[in-house]
C-alpha cells in the first residue's frame, strides 16, 4: 500500500522541509484569517495528502491522496473570500485540476487493465508494456501531471490561482505542490513507462524550454508581486524539465552516467526551487500583511521598516536569479553542464538543436536577474510610494522566525550540497541507473565536478570563502582610510526628492516589454489631463499596462469561442423542422454511397472532388438553408 | 605562487591604465589635446580623500552594495588564465562561474541604482537589466563554443589548450565566436555602440546613471569595479582568441601580454571614435548579431567536427 524507497523518502523530506518553516509562518499569519478552524483543518489535510501522494504504492491510494490534495488546496484558495473574482478563479482552478485528473484516471485505467485495487506500481509495468501505444500513455501522463505542475500551455490557471491563496498556502502550493506533480511524473516514467523512445525526452525538453521562457517573460510584465512569483514557478518548473528531458535523452541514447547526472541536477533544482520559492512567497506575504496590497507600484522603501523580510528576500532573490555561490546557481550550473554534454551525442540533428535549449535557459537566466532586480528594487528600495508602505511595520515574531528558518534551508542547500546530492544519487541509482556520486565528488566534497569529457568544476564553499574574504579586505581598507561620510538628500535636478521621481515597476520592465511586444500585446491605458489642450504640458497623467497571457487569449478563449459556435450549430440542427431531417438522411445516404467506392478501392481524385462538391452543395442548400 | 599573487595585483593596479589609454587615444584621434594616460589614477586618488555623501533616501544597500559590486570581480581575477606557461593558475573554475560572478556584480549595481530614490538610478538599472539579460545567452553560447574547441570548459585550461593546439581545422567557428565575444566585451563594459561612458545626458547614459548618486570612496569602488571588469574581459579575449606568446620566457611573455591588452584597448578606442551610439532599442540587433554568430560558430563546429 505504501512505498518507502529512496525517491519517496526524498520527497517526504522535501515536503517536510517546505512545510515546517511554513508552519511557524502560518501561525503568525493566522490573525488575518477569518475562519480559523476551517483553514487549519484544510491546511493540515493538504500537507498530509501531499505526503500521502509521495508514499502511495497503490493506484487507489494515490488517486485518493491526489484528489484530496487538489480539493483541500481549492478550499484553501477560497478561504480568503473577500477578494475580487475569487470564486471565478477558484472555479477555473477546480476545472483545470480535474481536467488533469481525468487524464490521470485514463492513464491508470489503461495500465492497470481495470484492476485498480491491489496493484502496486511495479505490477502496472506489465499493463503498460502490453499496451500497444505507449506514446498515448505518455501523453495522458504528461497531460495529467504536467497540468498540475503548470507547464506551458497548461499553465494559465497557475498565475491566477496561486496568488489568490493566503500567503502561507501560496508558498506551499508553489513551493511544494508543484514538486509533488513532478514526483508523480518521475515515478510513473521510471516505474511504469521505462524504456523511453527518444521523442519523449525531446518533448519534455521542448516543453521545459518553452515554459521557462514564457514563465519569466510574463513574470517580468507583472506588477502584482505574488503573480510575479507564480509566473516564476512556471519558469522554474521549465528549468527542472529541461534537466529531466536531457536525462531522458541521454538514457535513451545509452549514455547512462550523463543521464544520472542530468536527473540529479533536476532533482537538485526541485529542492532549490522549493526552498527559495517558499521563502519568496513568505516575503511577499509579509509585505502584503504589512501594506495590505499586492500592487508593486504601491511599495517602496520597505527595507527600512522590515529588515528581516528584506534581507531574507534578498537571499532568495539572489538564489532564484542563479547567481553564484547560491544553491540556485549550483543546480542551474549542473543543468547547463548536462546540456553541454550534448556534444557527445552521435546524432547530428539532435546535437544541432540542443543549443536552442541552452539559449533559452541562458536567456531565462538573464531575464530572471532583471525580474528580481525589479521585484526587489521596487518593493524594498527607494522611497515609499503610498501611505500604506509608509506605515508598514515588521511582521510578528512567528512569521519572521518562519522566514529565517526557510532561509536556513536555502543556505543549507548551498553549504551541504554534497550531502543532498548523495541522496539524490541514491534515489536515481535505485532505478537501474549508475551511481555517479563518486564522479561528482572524486576527491573531496569541496568541489563539484561535472561529468563528461571536458566538464567544469565549481566549488561553492571556496567561492563563498573568497567572496567573504575579499569583501572584508575591501571593507577593512575602507575603514583604514577613515572615509568621511555625510548624509544628504538625493539630487533630483533641483526639485524636491519625492516618491514620484522614482522609477516604477512598469517603467522598469519597459525596454524588455517593448522588445517582446509581439508576445505581450499589452492593453495600454493612458489618461491625461492636459492644460489648455496642449500635447506636451499636462497636469496629471495616468499610465497603466496590463498584459493578458497570449496562451489564455489564443488557446483558451478561442477554444471557448469555437465550442460555443459548434454547440450553437448543433442546437440549430436539433430544432429543425421535419423536412430538414429527411434532407439530412438524404445527405448521409449519398455520402455513404460515395464513400463506399472509396473503401472498395475505386478511387480517383476527380470523382472525389465532384462528390465532395455535391455533398457539400446538398448540405448547404437543404440543411443549412438561408441564414437567419 | 608569488608570481600568481603578483599577476593578480598587477591586473588590479593596471586596470585604470587601460581605460586611461582608451581615453587619451580617443582624444588624440579627435584632434584634442590628450590627457595623460595616468589620469584615472589621479581621479581615484582624488576620490579617496573626498568625503562620500550618502543619500537620506537610501538604505543599507547603498552602504553594502559597492563592496559587493567590486568583490566578485576581484574574485574573478583569481581565475583568469595564466600570462606565461608554467605559471600557477586556477584551472578548474569554468566559464559559467565567471559569468555568474560578473552577473552578481551587475545585480548589486542595479540594486544600487534603484536605492537612492532618484529617477536617474531607475533609468540606468532598467536599461542595464535590459542589456545584460540579452548579453547572457550570447555569452553562454560563445563560451560553450570556445570550450568545445579548446576541449575544456575551464577558462584557464582552455587558454592553455588553445595555445598548445591551435584549432586550425575549426577556423571558421573560431572567428565567429571571436567576433561574438568582442561584441559582448563592448556591451558588458558599456563601451560605445551600446553605452557612452563619457556622457551624462539622461537620454544616453546607462552605467553612469546608476552611479550618479555616489561619491567619494563608494564611487571609487564602483569605478574600480568597472575598470576591473574591462581587464577581465580583455584578458579573457586575449588569452582565448590570441593564444600565442605564452611559451617564451616569463618576462617576454609578460611584455607580449601587455602589448595584447593595449591592442584591445586601441581597438576599442578606434571603434568608439568611428561609431555612434546605438539607440537603446537598436541594441538588441547588435546583441542579436552576437547570438547568431555564436550559433553559427557552434553549428559549423558540429558540422565540420568529429
Amino acid at each position: 500500500m505504501f512505498i518507502f524507497d529512496n525517491l519517496s523518502l526524498l520527497f517526504v523530506a522535501l515536503i517536510l522541509l517546505g512545510s515546517i518553516p511554513n508552519l511557524f509562518y502560518m501561525f503568525g499569519y493566522l490573525i488575518h484569517i477569518e475562519r480559523k478552524g476551517y483553514f487549519l483543518t484544510h491546511y493540515f489535510a493538504f500537507i498530509i495528502s501531499m505526503i500521502g501522494v509521495v508514499i502511495a504504492n497503490n493506484v487507489i491510494v494515490f488517486l485518493l491522496c491526489w484528489e484530496l490534495m487538489s480539493l483541500t488546496s481549492w478550499q484553501l484558495l477560497l478561504s480568503d473570500s473577500k477578494q475580487k473574482n475569487i470564486s471565478k478563479i477558484a472555479q477555473f482552478y477546480f476545472i483545470m485540476t480535474h481536467l488533469g485528473f481525468v487524464f490521470i484516471l485514463l492513464f491508470f485505467l489503461i495500465v492497470s487493465n481495470g484492476n485498480l485495487e491491489n496493484s502496486s506500481f511495479e505490477a502496472l509495468k506489465d499493463g503498460a508494456s502490453s499496451f500497444a501505444y505507449p506514446t498515448l500513455l505518455f501523453v495522458f501522463a504528461s497531460l495529467g501531471f504536467l497540468s498540475k505542475a503548470g507547464v506551458v500551455p497548461l499553465h494559465v490557471w497557475l498565475p491566477y490561482a496561486h496568488p489568490k491563496a493566503p500567503s502561507p498556502v501560496s508558498a506551499l502550493m508553489s513551493g511544494v505542490m508543484l514538486k509533488v506533480a513532478i514526483y508523480a511524473m518521475i515515478r510513473f516514467l521510471f516505474d511504469v513507462l521505462y524504456p523511453w523512445p527518444l521523442e519523449w525526452g525531446i518533448t519534455i525538453l521542448m516543453l521545459g524550454s518553452i515554459s521557462s521562457l514564457v514563465g519569466v517573460l510574463y513574470a517580468l510584465s507583472e506588477h502584482d508581486i505574488k503573480a510575479l512569483l507564480a509566473n516564476h514557478s512556471i519558469e522554474n518548473i521549465g528549468i527542472i524539465l529541461i534537466g529531466f528531458g536531457m536525462g531522458m535523452i541521454f538514457d535513451t541514447l545509452g549514455l547512462k552516467t550523463l543521464s544520472s547526472f542530468a536527473f540529479i541536477a533536476s532533482l537538485f533544482h526541485v529542492f532549490n526551487h522549493m526552498s527559495f520559492k517558499s521563502l519568496l512567497f513568505m516575503g511577499a506575504g509579509s509585505v502584503l500583511f504589512a501594506t495590505h496590497t499586492k500592487n508593486m507600484e504601491k511599495f517602496g522603501g520597505l527595507i527600512k521598516a522590515m529588515p528581516v523580510t528584506a534581507w531574507t528576500f534578498l537571499l532568495a532573490s539572489i538564489s532564484i536569479s542563479a547567481l553564484p555561490p547560491t544553491n540556485g546557481f549550483l543546480s542551474e550550473w549542473m543543468i547547463f553542464q548536462s546540456l553541454l554534454n550534448s556534444d557527445v551525442i552521435n546524432h547530428l540533428e539532435l546535437k544541432l538543436s540542443i543549443p536552442f535549449a541552452i539559449f533559452s535557459l541562458a536567456l531565462t537566466g538573464g531575464l530572471a536577474i532583471a525580474c528580481f532586480v525589479k521585484a526587489y528594487g521596487i518593493t524594498f528600495l527607494g522611497l515609499h510610494r503610498s501611505t500604506n508602505a509608509k506605515h508598514a511595520k515588521e511582521v510578528n515574531l512567528l512569521m519572521s522566525f518562519g522566514m529565517v528558518l526557510m532561509s536556513l534551508v536555502v543556505l543549507s542547500l548551498m553549504i551541504f550540497a554534497p550531502f543532498y546530492i548523495k541522496y539524490f544519487d541514491m534515489a536515481v541509482s535505485d532505478f537501474n541507473h549508475i551511481s555517479v556520486y563518486k564522479e561528482i565528488f572524486p576527491t573531496h566534497i569541496y568541489s563539484l565536478h561535472a561529468i563528461g569529457s571536458h566538464g567544469g568544476i565549481v566549488s561553492p564553499l571556496i567561492l563563498v570563502a573568497m567572496l567573504m574574504f575579499i569583501t572584508t579586505l575591501i571593507y577593512i581598507a575602507g575603514k583604514l582610510l577613515k572615509v568621511k561620510t555625510r548624509v544628504h538628500h538625493s539630487w533630483a535636478c533641483g526639485y524636491k526628492t519625492g516618491h514620484t521621481t522614482q522609477y516604477s515597476a512598469t517603467g522598469f520592465a519597459g525596454p524588455i516589454r517593448r522588445l517582446f511586444m509581439w508576445l505581450y500585446k499589452p492593453d495600454i491605458k493612458l489618461k491625461r489631463v492636459s492644460i489648455q489642450r496642449e500635447e506636451t504640458t499636462f497636469d496629471e497623467s495616468f499610465f497603466e499596462v496590463h498584459v493578458k497571457p497570449l496562451f489564455q487569449r489564443s488557446l483558451y478563449d478561442s477554444t471557448a469561442k469555437i465550442v460555443n459556435k459548434i454547440s450553437y450549430f448543433i442546437y440549430r440542427f436539433a430544432h429543425f423542422e421535419q423536412t430538414r431531417y429527411s434532407a439530412m438522411i438524404l445527405t448521409l445516404l449519398v455520402s455513404v454511397l460515395f464513400s463506399y467506392r472509396l473503401f472498395i478501392g475505386e478511387f480517383s481524385w476527380i470523382s472525389l472532388f465532384f462528390e465532395f462538391v455535391m455533398v457539400s452543395f446538398i448540405f448547404r442548400v437543404l440543411i443549412v438553408g438561408d441564414k437567419r | 605562487m608569488i608570481l600568481y599573487i603578483f599577476t593578480i595585483l598587477f591586473l588590479l593596479f593596471v586596470s585604470p591604465l587601460l581605460l586611461g589609454i582608451i581615453k587619451s587615444v580617443k582624444m588624440f584621434l579627435l584632434y584634442k589635446k590628450p590627457v595623460s594616460i595616468f589620469q584615472p589614477y589621479y581621479q581615484f586618488s582624488k576620490l579617496l580623500i573626498k568625503e562620500s555623501i550618502i543619500s537620506t533616501e537610501s538604505s543599507h544597500i547603498t552602504r553594502v552594495a559597492p563592496y559587493l559590486v567590486l568583490s566578485p570581480l576581484v574574485v574573478v581575477l583569481f581565475f583568469l588564465p595564466p600570462i606565461f606557461s608554467g605559471a600557477f593558475y586556477v584551472g578548474f573554475v569554468d566559464a559559467f562561474t565567471i559569468i555568474g560572478l560578473i552577473s552578481l556584480s551587475t545585480f548589486f549595481l542595479m540594486l544600487l541604482g534603484l536605492d537612492s530614490g532618484n529617477s536617474f538610478g531607475g533609468i540606468g538599472s532598467s536599461r542595464e537589466a535590459f542589456i545584460s539579460s540579452l548579453v547572457e545567452p550570447a555569452m553562454v553560447l560563445t563560451v560553450f563554443c570556445i570550450g568545445l574547441m579548446a576541449k575544456d570548459l575551464g577558462i584557464a585550461n582552455a587558454s592553455i589548450n588553445l595555445s598548445e593546439h591551435f584549432p586550425k581545422e575549426y577556423m571558421a567557428s573560431y572567428l565567429f565566436s571571436g567576433i561574438s565575444f568582442f561584441i559582448l566585451l563592448l556591451a558588458e563594459n558599456g563601451r560605445l555602440p551600446v553605452d557612452n561612458p563619457e556622457t551624462h545626458l539622461e537620454l544616453t547614459m546607462v552605467h553612469e546613471a546608476m552611479i550618479l548618486d555616489l561619491s567619494g570612496f563608494y564611487l571609487l569602488l564602483i569605478e574600480l569595479a568597472s575598470s576591473v571588469k574591462f581587464v577581465i574581459f580583455s584578458s579573457m579575449f586575449v588569452s582565448l582568441f590570441m593564444p600565442f606568446g605564452l611559451g617564451f620566457s616569463p618576462l617576454i611573455a609578460f611584455v607580449i601580454f601587455i602589448a595584447k591588452m593595449v591592442f584591445v584597448a586601441l581597438l576599442v578606442a578606434l571603434i568608439e571614435v568611428n561609431g555612434a551610439k546605438l539607440r537603446l532599442f537598436k541594441v538588441p540587433n547588435l546583441l542579436g548579431v552576437s547570438i547568431v554568430l555564436a550559433f553559427l560558430s557552434l553549428i559549423s563546429f558540429y558540422v565540420l567536427g568529429n
